[in-house]
């Protein structure tokens, strides 16, 4: 594999207020890699990855995704957030208008793609993620777990190079949960870069190429999974483990 | 990379501010000289000394000393006062009243219930303008003229007002008073009712089983935390009564904003006018918001 | 029958005693009423005036224009309230036609209205009574809509000028009297604006209108629009789209369905303050009561005339504020 670094992080500092809530976090991630991120609640995981599409600032260091440079510049924060696709812990799907709509409007809006080719891909798309029918319905008519694989398509429609899912599972049913990590496992598959904030042991293991322990706003330890779940070397990962193994 | 300045963040909000700042500004500049150029061509210049030339009007209710011949400021005093009168009544006549009718709206009495809801329905559909001109023409003309007036008890009724032993007051006063305090009424029975209803069952449930009657359950467990929902809006509906008493021009009933117009009737004085009248009510918006402010805090509940 | 009576009416001994006296009171008051209405009252007064009451100088030649306004209306109406109601499909085609007729039969209705252009011209100053207490609220909530929503976008703005601004305005109309605020119309604006712009007394009295009105419509919007989640905006930003763009597609879209009972609210409201106007001297439904009780023919019948025109009031805000209801529910459950 060439290792193309497609999110460069360094030295990220973020301050909210007095709290200090990013202290000086580091990471890059290459293409086509699927890093999982985990920690105890507050770690500032998903403020992290949340600086990734300008949904967050930070105070200081550097944040370079394909190439361009995170900072007050319009032009790049458009540029990123069309590179970028986001997946919410709340779905945050748009309650007024039906799947299909909610799936061809930001290429329609932002790309500035024709119906038609909108919502061809959106179709397409909904065939991906197992819901086809449901595209002339509205969210509120759907499951959550329905309603996160729209979400997922949404995202994907806009072709980006990285997708970041912000505990994608965790406002489900346990019972949904499968649905939508078989969709994450399978984009993983095709080899899209995905940064994935999650309490889902299972899936980091089976799909992470590189698993990152976050604890109060430090990089703790990353690794691959194998290393990471057998032989963890920071004393703080070995303390997370045991919560929730 | 060279940063575009029509893509930076940070200038599009300093510029967005200017811009408005700017807008703010010209508007403001274009009334201000019309208004200069319109007053100079009537020959009036701004300043507040014509308080202190005499008045040259009546005044029907009088609750402080007032002659036609004292100076405008007074006059104006005199219609502050009377609204404070009028509000004060108004509120406390509204509360009993519209609390009553609240908790009538929710009485397991059919007959009772359907009463409310009428009273509720019929005063709430109707602007307060023509109740009041319904109270004033269609009731208080009716009463016997001064001279043969009507006597219940120690009451004594007639078309110049009502008289019990010392205490006397105008069919205006009293008509603006009922008029404005059963309209608000109304209003409050249905903030009363809203906020009993959203007082959750279970609290209901969980003190008939321990053997309260409805009476004591409303009194003692669900009433005072319906307080906590009620008083915002009650407030603002005390806010409505304030700004409402306002139409008392309309029954002929001297208070502050009638008296404003009259001076400006004879003076000519439109911003000063328009200035006293703003910052009077405000203030009295003010004071009033204040008051259910701090009460609003004392009736939260305590929680982690 | 006998067990819905007693555990309605009777089942208490102070129930009992609560009926039987509103039952006494009511029975006196309703003979009471009931014989002044109809032996006493005379009606003549409203019989003569119900042109007069219902739309002002209107020529009557010409009301038959007025009845088309209605039956416009009611449609468009009535189509508007059943739409979500509809198949999908014959939804998606009346959508964009209703768009479009909405907009159309206001000029119409204007034109009916107001004539010129093959229909005998009708002057304002003809307009009055309920007519014109309709079109007052009417063309007054149409106005201050659009500045309701920049005032309550503008007092969420980040920029700091731009929200203090906002709600400096919003908390000053707020804090007066509608009929000091209708005083300052009739009385500034003469005087703030050129001396060339004559402004008549309808149209000052729109103004103040519209200023006050915009104010309270932007408490609502501005619910609204804090009723739309947080993660809305968030998912719309991720996505790519621009500030405009989530607040025109997203954000608004939500923020005023949520609104619209508290819209209708204002717009009931505002019906019943129209009678304001009366004070003014301009002659919608309350004001022109008050002509006709200055009639020296019909001199004291105060009762039958505010009975009247206060039953008019009454049955608009009534059914206004019952279909706002009904109509409330089925959005509801969609969203």
């Amino acid at each position: 594999m060439v290792h193309q670094p497609i999110i460069i992080a360094e030295d990220v500092h973020k301050w909210y207020g007095k709290f200090h809530v990013l202290q000086g976090v580091s990471l890059t991630i290459n293409a086509g890699e699927v890093v999982v991120i985990m920690g105890p609640s507050g770690s500032g995981k998903s403020t992290f990855i949340r600086t990734f599409n300008a949904l967050e600032d930070y105070q200081q260091g550097r944040i370079v995704i394909d190439g361009i440079q995170l900072s007050d510049d319009l032009r790049n924060i458009d540029a990123i957030r069309q590179e970028v696709g986001m997946v919410f812990q709340q779905f945050n799907l748009f309650p007024h208008l039906t799947v299909l709509q909610n799936i061809t409007l930001a290429p329609i809006w932002v790309r500035k793609w024709g119906k038609g080719q909108a919502q061809d891909t959106a179709l397409q798309l909904l065939e991906r993620v197992g819901i086809l029918e449901q595209a002339h319905k509205f969210p509120g008519q759907l499951s959550g777990g329905q309603q996160q694989r729209v979400a997922i398509a949404r995202a994907l429609a806009m072709q980006p190079k990285i997708m970041l899912f912000d505990e994608p599972t965790s406002a489900l049913d346990p019972e949904m949960v499968r649905e939508v990590l078989d969709v994450m496992r399978s984009l993983a598959t095709s080899g899209m870069t995905m940064v994935v904030v999650t309490h889902e042991v299972g899936f980091a293991r089976e799909v992470a190429d590189r698993i990152v322990l976050m604890d109060a706003g430090m990089l703790v330890e990353q690794a691959t999974p194998t290393e990471f779940f057998h032989n963890p070397q920071e004393e703080r990962t070995r303390r997370f483990l045991a919560q929730i193994l | 990379m060279k940063q575009s300045i029509w893509r930076n963040q940070r200038f599009w909000r300093f510029f967005g501010q200017a811009l408005v700042v700017v807008l703010i500004l010209a508007g403001l500049a274009f009334l201000g000289s019309n208004l200069d150029r319109n007053l100079r061509q009537l020959g009036i210049r701004l300043g507040f000394d014509f308080l202190r030339s005499q008045a040259g009007f009546s005044i029907g209710d009088t609750p402080i000393p007032y002659q036609s011949s004292d100076s405008y400021a007074w006059a104006l005093l005199v219609g502050l006062v009377n609204s404070l009168r009028v509000i004060g009544l108004g509120i406390g006549l509204a509360t009993l009243v519209g609390v009553s009718v609240g908790i009538a709206r929710l009485s397991d009495n059919w007959l009772l219930r359907q009463l409310a809801l009428f009273y509720v329905e019929t005063l709430r559909n109707t602007p307060l303008l023509l109740q009041l001109f319904f109270w004033y023409f269609a009731v208080f003309f009716r009463f016997p003229p001064v001279e043969t007036p009507l006597r219940w008890l120690a009451l004594t009724v007639s078309k110049g007002g009502l008289q019990l032993g010392e205490l006397r007051v105008s069919s205006e006063f009293t008509a603006l008073l009922l008029g404005l305090s059963f309209y608000t009424a109304a209003f409050i029975a249905e903030v009363v009712r809203g906020g009993i209803q959203s007082v959750p069952q279970g609290q209901w449930e969980a003190a008939r089983s321990l053997g309260l009657k409805p009476g004591q359950t409303l009194r003692l467990v669900v009433l005072p935390q319906a307080l906590r929902t009620i008083v915002p809006p009650l407030g603002n509906q005390y806010l409505n009564l304030a700004k409402n008493s306002s139409l008392a021009i309309a029954v002929g009933y001297p208070d502050l904003y009638a008296v404003s117009s009259t001076t400006f009737n004879q003076t000519g004085r439109a911003v000063e006018v328009m200035i006293l009248i703003s910052l009077t009510y405000l203030s009295l918006s003010l004071l009033i918001s204040l008051l259910i402010n701090l009460y609003n805090r004392s009736v939260q509940l305590v929680e982690r | 029958m006998n067990s819905w009576l007693r555990k309605n009416l009777f089942n208490t001994w102070y129930n009992t005693l609560l009926t039987l006296v509103c039952l006494l009171g009511i029975y006196q008051i309703v003979t009471g009423v009931g014989n002044w209405l109809l032996t006493q009252a005379r009606w003549d007064v409203v019989a003569t005036n119900l042109n007069l009451l219902l739309v002002g100088r209107y020529p009557a030649s010409q009301i038959w224009r007025l009845w088309l306004v209605g039956a416009i209306g009611v449609l468009l109406v009535g189509v508007s309230l059943v739409r979500p109601r509809l198949q999908p499909a014959l939804k998606a085609r009346l959508t964009p036609l209703l768009l479009g007729l909405w907009p159309l039969s206001l000029v119409l209705c204007f034109w009916l209205i107001a004539g010129g252009a093959g229909l005998l011209p009708v002057g304002t100053n003809l307009w009055g009574g309920l007519l014109l207490t309709l079109l007052v609220a009417f063309v007054s909530t149409v106005l201050a809509f659009p500045l309701s929503v920049v005032l309550a976008v503008g007092r969420q703005s980040t920029l700091p000028l731009v929200r203090w601004f906002c709600t400096g305005y919003i908390e000053l109309i707020r804090g007066l009297p509608l009929i000091g605020i209708l005083f300052m119309a009739q009385v500034m604006l003469p005087l703030v604006l050129p001396a060339e712009w004559r402004l008549d007394r309808l149209l000052r009295a729109i103004a103040g209108l519209v200023l006050f009105n915009a104010a309270y419509l932007a408490e609502n919007v501005r619910g609204g629009l804090q009723a739309v989640p947080r993660g809305q905006t968030e998912a719309a930003k991720a996505l790519g789209l621009n500030t405009p763009l989530i607040l025109v597609l997203i954000v608004l879209p939500q923020a005023i369905r949520t609104v619209i009972p508290a819209i209708v609210g204002q717009f009931i409201s505002l019906f019943k303050d129209t009678s304001l106007l009366s004070l003014f001297a301009l002659l919608e439904l309350t004001g022109i009561a008050r002509s006709v009780l200055a009639q020296p023919q019909f001199l004291g019948r105060y009762a039958e005339v505010y009975l009247f025109v206060g039953l008019l009031y009454w049955i608009f805000c009534y059914t206004l504020a019952r279909v706002s209801q009904r109509w409330e529910k089925p959005v509801a459950s969609r969203l």
